[in-house]
């Protein structure tokens, strides 16, 4: 590693201290507040109450928009599981011409602007009759959760030999045995992190739930997004403080399974 | 034995002809709900109203949209620019570190990528009002007299706009640092380069792959970025997709949007064959999965 000058060292450690503390400022902003007990939003908060959890919880369109985004968040992940592991298989056992043209393909959907996708896809919807359901907003959503799963268990797939499935279907076994025998089990942990990424990427999604969903689909972002251009309230900070509670459960859980993963020689991805 | 020599010939080939046609499930769906859509975006700018080119015409004839096109061009730079000069020391220090105490700094990292970004807009919004955490600091600190007006304003846009795409610069960076061979770090100090020489000759070209993947996935997801200009930036630093929100949702004008969006459309696509072609694809961009944190 690079030797440094005697000053620099601490001059980085200082400069890495304060971005470090920038990145998590805005999480540690939310939760107090989500306890104040004043109207307005000020910091730091006044005097501790639960009123706006309270609040939360007495208001049955936050409930409605966590079932909501439940109901479109968990199909959209399964969806993205089979559609993103298939992709996977395909373009990483396949030997396909221009694999990597198509991986970029299925990647594409992750790095475009959701704007332009949310304006695509309303015509389609409407006239497939789906607008404003919760369908509509979970193949909206799956369409971004793809590239997620694709790209976890693409990594998953290479971290070992294909010679094991060769093995399976020299002995005799079909594709579909050697799917549930060799490789489901040696992909499983980059297919379940892909699962929640997409997971977690739908229930954060906002502009696509704009325009696909509609007064009794809204999901949980597009409730805290209407609610912040009318009143700035702490019970959004409430509401941002239980779904970053939430996120992180995810966090942990896929990096639990990542650290599976790794010492079982998958390494799902970096 | 030949029958087997033979076997194995054949056999891989048929197996992987078998694997290829597994690509048809998620292909299909892909073309119905992705590649449709856009095509049927990038059509419309051209027919809706009517047939020509009255959208583009428009768009060139408004200074308006003109200063959004401009707005998102030079803030998605201004980002970029600001998340490489603060993510290449973060990495580098991150690429050094070990066990627990890079443990710590990649759950820093980490832990705002998982962080809706509504919920993040919404702190900046908390930080930078009239009688914010910011402006009560300030005028603790006796730098102000009366609050500073952030919002809405460019400052508080590229604040919250560099601490969303921050993470994206520091993963790349920090993967090709990693790579870096220390050896031929030892080989220029050997050879009588100093610190600084070695740096700026051997480590800092070396880390150049990693600089150009990380600055144009930072862009390109800048372009595209709709609630935190909503929210922090205002009708003076609006951006494209908060301009094509407002044609389609609010002002029902389809067609205007459709070609906004085409313009961002081709944008995007260019800087994203660029950047497949740096990185060779889904490998880098499996280094900075964390989910398509934007919109």
């Amino acid at each position: 590693m690079l030797r440094l000058l005697p000053l620099v060292r601490p001059v980085i450690a200082a400069f890495v201290g304060v971005v470090l503390i920038y990145l998590v400022l805005p999480t540690f902003v939310v939760l107090p507040l989500s306890f104040s007990a004043q109207e307005y939003l000020s910091f730091p908060p006044q005097g501790f109450s639960i009123k706006w959890y309270q609040r939360l919880a007495a208001n049955p369109t936050w409930l409605d928009a966590t079932l909501n985004s439940l109901m479109i968040g968990i199909p959209t992940a399964l969806l993205s599981m089979v559609l993103g592991t298939l992709g996977a298989l395909a373009v990483v056992r396949g030997s396909l011409v221009r694999a990597s043209l198509l991986s970029a393909l299925l990647v594409a959907p992750m790095m475009l602007p959701h704007v332009i996708l949310a304006i695509g896809l309303y015509p389609v919807m409407l006239e497939l009759g789906l607008l404003r359901s919760h369908i509509a907003a979970i193949l909206a959503h799956t369409v971004i959760g793809i590239p997620l799963v694709f790209l976890t268990v693409t990594a998953s797939l290479r971290s070992y030999s294909g010679s094991l499935e060769r093995a399976a279907m020299t002995l005799g076994a079909n594709l579909w045995q050697t799917f549930w025998k060799v490789t489901l089990p040696m992909i499983l942990p980059g297919v379940m992190v892909g699962g929640i990424l997409a997971f977690a990427s739908s229930f954060d999604e906002l502009m696509l739930s704009l325009f696909m969903t509609g007064a009794t689909t809204r999901t949980l972002p597009r409730l805290m997004w209407e609610q912040m251009s009318d009143f700035l309230t702490p019970v959004i900070a409430a509401a941002a403080s239980l779904v970053f509670a939430f996120s992180l459960v995810m966090l942990g859980m896929a990096a639990l399974l990542q650290k599976r993963s790794s010492t079982a020689g998958g390494g799902a991805h970096g | 034995m030949t029958e087997g020599e033979i076997r194995s010939d054949y056999q891989p080939w048929l197996i992987s002809r078998r694997y290829a046609w597994l690509l048809a499930a998620p292909a299909l769906f892909l073309l119905v709900f992705f590649l449709w859509p856009l095509i049927r975006v990038v059509v419309r700018g051209f027919v809706d109203p009517s047939f020509g080119l009255t959208n583009y015409r428009q768009i060139l004839a408004s200074p308006v949209h003109l200063k959004v096109l401009w707005n998102t061009v030079t803030t998605a730079a201004i980002v970029t620019f600001l998340c490489l000069l603060i993510a290449y020391p973060v990495a580098f220090a991150m690429a050094r570190a070990k066990g627990a105490r890079l443990q710590i700094m990649a759950a820093f990292v980490i832990v705002p990528l998982w962080t809706s970004v509504v919920i993040r807009s919404y702190a900046w919004m908390v930080v930078f009002q009239r009688r914010g955490v910011l402006n009560d600091a300030l005028s603790a600190l006796g730098v102000v007299s009366e609050p500073v007006r952030f919002l809405p304003g460019a400052f508080a846009l590229n604040v919250g706009m560099v601490h969303i795409m921050l993470p994206f610069m520091i993963l790349p960076l920090l993967a090709n640092m990693r790579a870096i061979d220390g050896s031929l770090l030892r080989v220029a100090e050997v050879m009588g380069a100093n610190p600084l020489q070695s740096f700026l000759r051997v480590f800092l070209p070396l880390s150049l792959p990693g600089i150009s993947a990380g600055g144009l996935l930072v862009f390109m997801m800048s372009l595209g970025f709709y609630i935190t200009p909503a929210l922090l930036g205002g009708p003076q630093h609006m951006m494209a997709a908060v301009l094509i929100e407002q044609q389609a949702n609010g002002l029902l004008n389809w067609g205007l949007a459709s070609a906004l969006s085409t313009v961002l459309l081709a944008v995007t696509i260019a800087i994203y064959l660029v950047y497949v072609r740096v990185t060779g694809g889904s490998r880098a961009a499996s280094d900075t999965l964390g989910g398509g944190e934007r919109s």
